[in-house]
């Protein structure tokens, strides 16, 4: 009787090895699962005179194995992962766009200089003037075409960060309603429900591929932050994050916190790791910076060359004229200002550049803050963003760039100021604005053989202009290099994440992962134990058989 | 160690593509034959070579404004070649009319023959370029410089602006000489320019002998209260204490004789009369030829106009040498501005290797290096899908 059911116990026993071996075969490839084993314990014996006889085996659970601290690791490095791929994938399309020497600046830059240098000779030839038209107007063209493309990848910033954020909210929704059936699972039996476990953490995994976040643990449920500390997912609810239009610039995608009903802005460097932190941290290191740079050149290019131009006179007689546009500074103010009764601001700041002071030009941001309105006349302060200087006391000129206050701002009033972002944009950036050779202004006379201003014209190619004692070239050069070093530097930080993230998965799929082999192992393990169960029950049977016999 | 399964295939294949991935980037350096294909690939070496661009194009820039300098130059030095010749032979002509056996007549001839070869010379001096241009009118070189008045006289409207050219990156040479600097502004020898003043008058001056000529020196000549005593004094160094040369007495007309020159003084004269008479300092090679033409052409007869015209003859002898002297200065200034665009020619070249090779060091592939890379990988990569293959075929469900 007892032999009977030890058989069956052992039975029992082997038929749950066996479907969990077959479990771990058929997951062996799904993304996120964990191996599950079976836990076999003897049930306790009966006692009798002489000793305590076994009573067979009991399944006590099924259990994943999982390690916390192994998970941990592959979450962490993943975040570092997302957010150096992310910059990476997207610095090499800038890296990639300076990197041909046929369509990047230089060339434009060189034939321009050339196309002045061929007019000394002969500065009345109407070919030579109309030739160095003609790349003047090329090598402004080339300024905005590298602005636009720049400008598309702010797009492609914009979109990136739109498809993140939608990412995290499903991944935010999914933890959420997994918290819910965990908690409602364990409620139930106090099992572990093992592979809603498993999808629990995957989807987390999956949301740190996108942000930086903090998991923490309350009794069955996760709780999820980000940011600064702001909950993502609480229990079963979860807050939205959305997109939302700088108050400064509207063509700059911010990401914004959905809470009662109110979007709060989260401030740009307050979102790190992940594919979103990649992309914000793109934007503001290498995007505006090289934009910056860009426009820079354009900007000095253009103020220097008109400058000289002025100077000379063309095949008319009069002095030279504006030979470039100059690009304007950018000022927007905050969203947040004071606003008059029709619901515009009351208060503008007007930038402009000093003419004799682009070599101090930076490639820098700039917020203006209104620091006393009640002062006459107003009082405020100036911050170079690059590096948080704050110039007071209405400092009037900072790094080459006027300020003037216009209107009637209010005190806490502030506005961003940003001198060489459209420089070499194709709207407002730099562009020829002489059409007619003969104006210009080639010599200080009109003489048809005068040379002397086409002379120092050329000569401003290796002239020093820029900030940091370089030429227009040189300053082009800087700009590629410091794309290229953070290029490379992206590259080797990229794959040493890659590498740290794969040796953490790597330990925990030697932890958690399944093995074909040991599943073979255990296929047979549990085969050869569900037949030795079988052939215990045989044995009772025929045992049983000899007992009925007996009264035959 | 346990290995899970999945990490072994991940692993096999993720080492597969690294090398699959370098063996792609190795091949695209050896097809384009570039070792940098990015910034990112030596970001250092990538703005090196956008400067190296830059020299390299102001280099080549350099050479094409040397090569239009040398266009110019030659231009410049074949038209005073001519000018040179001419004047030579105009020297030999006023040589020729000084000869004592020659009459009216045929010092006419000569003058005629002077007067085609002065038509010439302007001619010379308004040489064209290539594309139109004036060679000499200075800056305004779309307008003919020398111009004849109808009195035979040539006057010059270009300006003396030299065109600089940038021939190197810290030299700059003019393509050109003014004809302001090579025909007009000649030194004078021999040539006096007089005024008088308080009822003195003056007929001519002449030089006797120019042995005894002090060149450059200023004369002034005064007269006494009853205007019967002249006295000539030297007023070059102190005017306001000029050096007395000579005094006698005058008796209109009067011929007044110093230094080797006689000058024919008349008129009533009183304490407030003056003669003052100047050398000329400069005068224009058409000028002094005009000069001498218009002495051939006036007929001697007297003694005096037979020393007028010796003087005439000697004066332009040296005008004429003084005029071949400047233009045989500027062509030897043109001579060793074109040698040195020589040199400088050779070192742009020399500059120019440099560059080509520091470009190259910095970024050609290195192609036995990228080869040797190349099959390294290849191999690497034959060896990790071989591997792969032979264990992943490794299964313990083969043998269930």
């Amino acid at each position: 009787m007892s032999i009977l059911s030890v058989g069956q116990s052992a039975l029992n026993a082997a038929q749950v090895g066996l479907v969990t071996t077959g479990h771990n075969i058929a997951n062996a490839s799904t993304p996120g699962y964990n191996r599950q084993v079976v836990i076999q314990g003897a049930v306790g014996g009966q006692d009798s005179s002489y000793g305590f006889v076994g009573k067979g085996t009991e399944v006590t659970a099924v259990r994943r194995v999982y390690s916390e601290f192994l998970g941990n690791q592959v979450v962490s490095t993943q975040t570092a992962k997302g957010q150096l791929d992310s910059y990476y994938s997207q610095i090499q399309q800038v890296n990639n766009m300076l990197a041909d020497s046929k369509s990047g600046l230089s060339p434009a830059l060189q034939d321009f200089f050339s196309s002045i240098a061929a007019t000394t000779s002969d500065p009345s030839s109407a070919a030579a003037r109309q030739s160095m038209l003609s790349s003047a107007n090329t090598l402004a063209g080339r300024f905005q075409d590298m602005d636009a493309q720049l400008d598309e990848q702010r797009q492609g910033v914009n979109t990136g960060i739109r498809s993140s954020v939608e990412g995290i909210n499903i991944h935010a929704q999914q933890i959420g309603k997994l918290n819910d059936a965990i908690e409602k699972a364990m409620n139930n039996g106090g099992n572990a429900p093992n592979d809603l476990l498993d999808l629990r953490d995957r989807a987390v995994s999956e949301l740190s591929k996108e942000i930086k976040l903090s998991v923490v643990k309350q009794g069955n449920t996760f709780n999820v932050m980000i940011g600064s500390g702001q909950p993502l997912v609480v229990g079963n609810k979860t807050y939205n994050l959305s997109v939302a239009q700088s108050p400064t610039d509207a063509g700059r995608a911010e990401v914004a916190y959905d809470i009662g009903g109110k979007s709060v802005m989260l401030a740009e460097d307050s979102i790190t790791g992940g594919t979103l932190g990649g992309l914000m941290e793109f934007r503001a290191r290498t995007l505006d910076a090289t934009q910056n740079a860009l426009g820079r050149v354009a900007i000095t290019l253009a103020t220097e060359f008109n400058r000289q131009h002025a100077l000379g006179q063309d095949q008319t007689g009069l002095p030279g004229g504006e030979f470039f546009k100059v690009g304007a500074p950018l000022v927007a103010p905050s969203s947040a200002n004071s606003k008059g009764v029709n619901g515009s601001p009351m208060g503008g700041v007007t930038a402009s550049f000093n003419p004799l002071a682009t070599k101090s030009l930076t490639t820098s941001d700039y917020k203006v803050q209104i620091t006393d309105a009640t002062t006459t006349p107003v009082s405020y302060s100036v911050l170079r963003l690059s590096d948080n200087t704050a110039f007071g006391n209405s400092p009037g000129e900072v790094d080459g760039v006027q300020f003037k206050l216009t209107d009637s701002p209010s005190t806490g009033d502030t506005f961003l100021v940003r001198p060489t972002a459209s420089g070499a944009s194709a709207a407002t950036g730099i562009r020829v604005r002489i059409s007619d050779p003969a104006n210009i202004a080639l010599g200080n006379s009109s003489a048809s053989g005068d040379n002397l201003n086409a002379l120092a014209l050329a000569k401003l190619q290796s002239a020093i202009t820029t900030n940091g004692n370089a030429s227009f070239q040189g300053a082009y050069s800087q700009l590629v290099n410091q794309v290229g070093n953070k290029t490379r530097e992206l590259e080797v930080t990229s794959a040493a994440a890659g590498q740290l993230y794969s040796s953490a998965v790597t330990a925990q799929q030697s932890e958690s992962g399944v093995n074909l082999d040991e599943e073979a192992a255990n296929l047979m393990k549990y085969q050869q134990a569900y037949q030795a169960a079988g052939k215990l029950m045989k044995t009772a049977s025929d045992m049983f058989d000899v007992l009925l016999s007996l009264g035959a | 160690m346990r290995i899970s399964t999945n990490s072994m295939f991940e692993a096999n294949v993720s080492r597969i593509n690294d090398t699959q991935s370098s063996l792609a980037k190795l091949q695209q350096q050896i097809s384009t034959g570039k070792r940098l294909l990015t910034p990112a690939d030596d970001p250092l070496g990538a703005a090196k070579a956008l400067d190296l661009n830059q020299g390299q194009a102001l280099n080549t820039q350099y050479t094409q404004n040397r090569a239009s300098v040398k266009d110019a130059l030659n231009l410049q030095e074949g038209a005073l070649q001519s000018v040179t010749d001419l004047l030579q032979d105009v020297r030999a002509q006023v040589v020729a009319a000084g000869s004592g056996g020659l009459d009216d007549s045929s010092r006419k001839f000569i003058a005629t023959d002077l007067r085609s070869r002065l038509q010439e010379l302007t001619s010379l001096a308004n040489s064209r370029d290539g594309v139109g241009n004036y060679v000499f009118a200075g800056f305004k070189d779309n307008a003919q410089p020398f111009a004849t008045a109808s009195n035979g006289a040539v006057s010059y409207n270009g300006d003396n602006n030299q065109k600089l050219l940038q021939v190197g990156a810290s030299r700059q040479m003019a393509a050109n000489d003014t004809g302001d600097a090579v025909f007009m502004n000649v030194p004078a020898s021999l040539v006096y320019s007089a005024s008088s003043s308080g009822g003195a008058a003056m007929s001519s001056v002449v030089v006797t002998d120019s042995g005894q000529v002090k060149p450059g020196r200023e004369y002034q000549v005064t007269f006494d209260t009853a205007g019967t005593t002249y006295s000539v004094f030297d007023t070059t160094t102190n005017p306001g204490n000029p050096t007395l040369v000579t005094t006698g007495p005058y008796n209109s007309p009067q011929t007044l004789a110093f230094d080797g020159i006689e000058i024919v003084a008349s008129g009533t004269t009183t304490a407030s009369s003056k003669i003052d008479l100047k050398p000329v300092r400069s005068q224009s090679v058409f000028a002094s030829m005009d000069d001498l033409i218009a002495a051939l052409e006036t007929p001697v007869s007297t003694p005096q106009q037979r020393k007028m015209l010796n003087y005439k003859l000697s004066a332009a002898g040296e005008n004429i040498d003084n005029a071949l002297d400047k233009v045989l200065t500027t062509r030897a200034s043109t001579g060793s501005r074109l040698k040195e665009l020589d040199s400088l020619d050779d070192a742009g070249s020399a500059r120019d290797i440099q560059y080509a090779d520091q470009l190259s060091t910095i970024q050609d592939v290195d192609y036995v290096k990228a080869i040797s890379d190349l099959s390294q990988k290849q191999m690497m990569l034959q060896a990790a899908q071989q591997s792969f293959v032979k264990v992943s075929g490794l299964s313990l469900f083969n043998y269930l």
